[in-house]
């Protein structure tokens, strides 16, 4: 007679060892990120937390961030769409060259925004104009939106084409206008997928540094965002203002990536 | 009136091929063919989703080819209903007169007497989500119905049901039809819907429309072997065929079959399972054409029987058991093969 499997030492030897992996790195992660945060003695860490430098960082780091991720989804939304919906020449080669930022390393983008913005033809016209992007929070705004947008374009790509497009066929013979049945029938389709798209645009804005840095450079309390600030900081050896930076940044990357989660969840819905 | 001439579209893998077609007013009219033939491009060209490449799309006399979809008039219903996840069954029906600007008492009133007509007046209120797929169709046609279009599309609308489900809608279909008097092109591959509701049927193969006429005409003589082979003729077989005085022979090889016809050459000959005679002795009759064979097999198929006789080419006859039993039909035994010179349908090759 065969064994039984009731016979077998119960958790098996597979699953016990591949529990213990994944149970083993949890704990690993958490013990990392929380000692991070229980490193400096509470009132230091709140101290820190309120010093002028870090709520600057704070609030440069808000409003840099949702005007990119604005700019960001506005631009997304077409050109996701046009991805999803069209067929033209050049489809797959465009939709390659939007995936190029997601490979190229954020430092490598930033040098190439700073010679556009820079030295360039286009800089110089900018320059004359009174747009001074390199060096500036509007630097940091481009930079953010270069880096970001192939997130925003992805996500909302796929919104985009799990809802099938009879959808909108049958609203334009209802009477719609292209725009109507765009606006009435599938964007409230993709609300969710757009919704996950914008929240983890916001939240890796937030959390761009090599292209800032490159573009906008690291001056205190003038394009110091919150990756800025750690960064000045822990090369100034003052550590508990890092951590201050930290921290914050750990809370809001939580906090999207739930908001993350639950949304592309239930995109499935549709 | 619907009217289509000489309509091309290529579309991907899909075309369609110099389609005419007529549709008069209040018909219901039926598009026959397999899955892959096209049909589901013509619709949503005649609703106007796709330019034709070539060709003309005219409703009551007017040349519809480039207006916009919002502007035709035309309804359309999808096979997997296509119903607006995120509104309620009532705002799915309204959508449409909504988008006319209607008095939104005047929306209400509409809504609620389509979806009586339809029997799905109680689920005004719930999300498409939660109806059964019966439900949801009946709301589909419902949403289409409620703008009175001129010419109403239903692109399989009963294949994604059950077959009880189906049986009931297609009645369903029917009454509607009746009571509101709607233009109906109806896409299917089914043979049960062109005799439940045609009034005429187009057949369409590799996105051509390859026969046009009443369902009795299509399925008493197919005029392509393709249309014999779908419309169910079973004793399908290929020779030459010699006519003399009238009277066709055609050589299958095996045997040689009578009938009366004025194509000569290389044709196909086509006998429906119904109209193949069985019998232990050859007997008198009118009938032309008797061939000895051997009973190979005896298949129960639903109600009736299906018995295979190899007569040096394979037929299949359609009998009940009671006449397989009264005969004494039995696997390996002899039986002759007889049926009329008019039950053999010919066609070109």
């Amino acid at each position: 007679m065969p064994p039984n499997r009731d016979a077998l030492p119960h958790p098996t030897p597979f699953k016990a060892l591949f529990l213990a992996a994944l149970f083993g790195l949890i704990a690993y992660m958490v013990v990392v990120i929380v000692g991070l945060v229980a490193y400096p003695p509470l009132p230091a860490l709140l101290e820190s937390l309120a010093s002028p430098e870090i709520l600057f960082a704070v609030e440069l780091s808000l409003v840099t961030s949702a005007i990119s991720t604005a700019l960001c989804v506005t631009a997304a939304v077409p050109v996701a769409y046009s991805l999803a919906r069209f067929s033209f020449p050049g489809r797959r080669i465009a939709n390659t060259i939007f995936n190029i930022p997601l490979a190229l390393p954020p430092l490598v983008a930033g040098v190439a925004l700073l010679i556009f913005y820079g030295p360039s033809a286009f800089g110089q016209m900018l320059s004359a104009w009174g747009l001074d992007v390199v060096y500036t929070p509007l630097g940091i705004i481009v930079a953010q939106f270069f880096v970001n947008l192939p997130y925003m374009v992805r996500v909302a790509r796929s919104a985009f084409e799990t809802i099938n497009p009879r959808y909108e066929y049958v609203a334009r013979t209802l009477g719609c206008t292209e725009w109507g049945a765009f606006r009435q029938v599938t964007l409230p389709l993709a609300r969710n997928g757009l919704i996950a798209g914008l929240v983890i645009t916001w939240s890796k804005s937030i959390g761009e540094f090599g292209a800032v840095l490159m573009l906008a450079g690291a001056t205190q309390m003038k394009t110091e965002t919150l990756p800025i600030a750690l960064f000045l900081n822990m090369s100034t050896g003052d550590l508990d203002l890092a951590i201050a930076a930290s921290v914050i940044l750990i809370v809001i990357s939580v906090a999207s990536l739930s908001v993350f989660e639950r949304y592309s969840d239930t995109r499935e819905v549709f | 009136m619907l009217g289509i001439a000489g309509l091309s579209k290529r579309l991907g893998d899909f075309t369609l091929t110099d389609v005419n077609l007529t549709v008069a007013d209040a018909e219901y009219f039926i598009i026959l063919g397999p899955t892959g033939a096209g049909k589901t491009i013509l619709l949503e060209t005649i609703a106007g989703i796709y330019a034709p490449d070539a060709g003309t799309i005219t409703l009551d006399g007017l040349d519809v080819t480039a207006t916009d979809p919002k502007d035709r008039e035309v309804g359309m219903v999808y096979q997997d209903y296509m119903l607006f996840p995120h509104l309620t069954v009532a705002e799915n029906i309204g959508f449409g007169l909504l988008q006319r600007k209607a008095e939104p008492a005047r929306i209400r009133e509409s809504v609620q007497e389509i979806a009586g007509l339809l029997g799905i007046g109680h689920l005004l209120e719930r999300t498409p989500g939660t109806l059964s797929g019966g439900e949801q169709q009946r709301a589909a046609i419902a949403r289409a119905l409620v703008l009175r279009p001129r010419v109403l599309l239903l692109d399989e609308p009963l294949s994604a049901l059950d077959a009880v489900t189906r049986d009931r809608l297609r009645e369903e279909l029917k009454a509607v039809h009746r009571a509101t008097g709607t233009t109906v092109v109806h896409i299917t591959h089914h043979f049960e819907d062109v005799f439940a509701l045609a009034d005429r049927v187009a057949v369409m193969q590799d996105g051509r429309i390859v026969q046009t006429g009443t369902p009795d005409e299509i399925f008493r003589r197919p005029a392509t072997e393709f249309v014999a082979a779908f419309t169910g003729m079973e004793n399908v077989y290929c020779g030459v065929s010699r006519v003399r005085n009238g009277e066709a022979a055609i050589d299958l090889g095996e045997i040689v079959v009578r009938t009366v016809t004025a194509i000569e050459g290389d044709v196909c000959v086509g006998i429906r399972p119904e109209e193949v005679i069985l019998s232990r002795q050859p007997f008198e009759s009118s009938a032309a054409n008797t061939f000895r064979g051997t009973v190979t097999a005896i298949r129960q198929n639903g109600i009736f029987s299906r018995v295979f006789v190899d007569t040096g080419l394979p037929f299949v006859a359609v009998l009940t058991p009671q006449s397989v039993a009264r005969l004494g039909l039995v696997e390996g035994e002899p039986a002759y093969v007889t049926f009329k010179a008019s039950a053999v349908h010919v066609f070109k090759r």
